[in-house]
């Protein structure tokens, strides 16, 4: 097996490095030399924690633009996700308990959606278009009186489909549905202003961008009507949304990220760009391979392909030193073909094949040309190998 | 640094996969089941199997297996075909239970192949 060194990491989309900036910023809340402080403690240095949170929660709020006291610490996405979903639903019942959300959702949301099934809540499952994007009148048409939550996600995980949340937002809005935006691949990637988006409820992550796991975030607008019941009972903290002691350098590290992804996301974008359309150039003359979702609807650090006559788990082991995903990082594992490219049309076999390519600010024109070389030999290996193949 | 859902074996056997081709002038079976797809061609040699040869599409556990079962029977008797097990393969490979029901279209492939080779001839009647 290849060691560590030898691996060409292209899996940004299941996580980032740390950036050593915030690697700093974290070891500086941690050590006996720094402020490890519990900052609900009121001497001073637990006052100081408070403010090293305040802080990072202002960067947080700037890359947003939005309130910093809008945002409510987790543990990460799925935390929000599920805050947010459950929370949101409990919270809104007595008004109705319809609920909409997509088949191509992250298992975060899809699961919340299905323990809320189980509650006894209705949920209209919609599936996407062919390109992956969300048919706005078929939104419309699922809507009910007694809607009260459409959750859709921003960058799909798999595919790097970007929904249009703007419109989505308005649609919920005209009826004061709550939105909810599984935002965790798009927060410090793509530009989001939540002080003109119609956005009640949006998931982010810091390990997305270049900040530590273990840390995310539920922003909850400012609106009347838009509140969540908590799901955690305890110290009270975080307005009694979110109890349990407000881990400071975890927090700092995310706000150290978000302000570094603000300063550099144009960058950061372009480069993007320039990865995809290399790798994409390099293998789109391969007999009978496709993307998934519409290229040109999807973001540019993710490409997703899948290729006919190949059997993806052998395709996967054969790509090796890559390290690239076949399905979304949290059900990767399972030989179980994508529910997301099913959702999409595509048949098992070939949703088994698919390959998701995700680049990140370490991705290099080099590693680009190693994956190209490796995918191309890889598929033609294997076809050959398969009865019926070409010697 | 972990090996992952394969052994060490596995990943050698499916990184070189020797018995890899097809054999022209060959007694050859093709076997379709469980997402799986495998080939053998066999030429004899005085009673003996002289070459083996596999085509496979399935996942690194069946090329694996393939190639392993490819490589332990050439130079034997022909009839040793009809004692083939798949269980110390799956042994020897660390195959996970969870496949047994594709390794075992392996299995179905080599009785094939030894009901191939064993059938007379047409013009030995």
């Amino acid at each position: 097996m290849a060691e560590q060194a030898d691996l060409i990491y292209l899996d940004y989309a299941a996580s980032t490095p740390v950036d050593p900036w915030v690697a700093e910023a974290m070891t500086a809340l941690m050590t006996a030399d720094g402020n490890y402080a519990n900052p609900s403690s009121t001497h001073v240095a637990g006052r100081q924690s408070v403010e090293h949170i305040a802080h990072a929660a202002g960067q947080l709020g700037t890359l947003l633009n939005t309130d910093p006291l809008r945002l409510i610490w987790t543990s990460g996405a799925t935390e929000s996700d599920n805050l947010a979903i459950l929370g949101g639903a409990h919270y809104r019942q007595k008004r109705g308990r319809h609920l909409i959300t997509m088949r191509t959702e992250h298992k975060a949301v899809t699961d919340a959606f299905t323990e809320l099934e189980r509650q006894g809540y209705s949920v209209t499952w919609l599936n996407p278009e062919p390109s992956g994007l969300l048919d706005i009148a078929k939104l419309e048409e699922a809507l009910r009186d007694d809607t009260q939550l459409v959750s859709i996600m921003h960058i799909n995980n798999e595919t790097g489909v970007v929904q249009d949340i703007a419109q989505i937002g308005a649609v919920c809005r005209e009826r004061d549905i709550l939105f909810h935006v599984d935002a965790a691949q798009s927060v410090g990637k793509l530009a989001i202003d939540l002080s003109a988006l119609p956005v009640d409820l949006m998931s982010m992550t810091a390990h997305k961008v270049y900040g530590p796991k273990g840390i995310g975030a539920l922003y909850i607008a400012d609106r009347a009507g838009v509140h969540v019941d908590p799901l955690l009972f305890g110290g009270g903290q975080q307005r009694k949304l979110r109890p349990g002691t407000l881990p400071a350098q975890q927090i700092v590290g995310f706000g150290t990220a978000a302000a570094i992804a603000q300063s550099r996301m144009a960058r950061d974008l372009k480069h993007l760009n320039a990865m995809r359309e290399r790798l994409w150039s390099g293998i789109q003359d391969i007999p009978g391979i496709s993307t998934n979702g519409a290229i040109e609807c999807a973001f540019p650090g993710i490409l997703n392909v899948s290729i006919e006559d190949i059997e993806g788990e052998s395709l996967l082991l054969a790509l090796e030193p890559l390290c690239v995903a076949t399905g979304s990082a949290c059900n990767s594992k399972s030989q179980e073909p994508s529910y997301v490219l099913r959702a999409l049309g595509s048949s098992d076999v070939l949703a088994q094949s698919a390959i998701r390519f995700s680049f990140g600010r370490p991705t290099s024109a080099s590693d680009i040309d190693i994956a190209i070389e490796c995918y191309r030999s890889s598929v033609a290996s294997l076809r050959n190998l398969a009865p019926g193949g070409v010697e | 640094m972990s090996a992952g859902p394969y052994s060490a074996r596995v990943r050698e056997l499916f990184a070189n996969p020797a018995h890899a081709g097809q054999l022209a002038d060959a007694v050859g079976v093709l076997v379709e089941d469980q997402g799986v797809r495998i080939a053998f061609s066999a030429q004899l040699a005085a009673g003996r199997i002289d070459t083996l040869r596999f085509q496979a599409w399935g996942c690194p556990h069946v090329i694996a297996a393939a190639e392993a079962f490819c490589a332990n029977y050439e130079g034997r008797i022909t009839a040793e075909l009809l004692d083939f097990s798949t269980s110390d393969l799956m042994q020897s490979l660390s195959v996970p239970v969870e496949k047994t029901g594709r390794i075992l279209v392996i299995e179905d492939a080599v009785r094939s192949l030894a009901q191939e080779l064993v059938r007379p001839s047409p013009k030995e009647h």
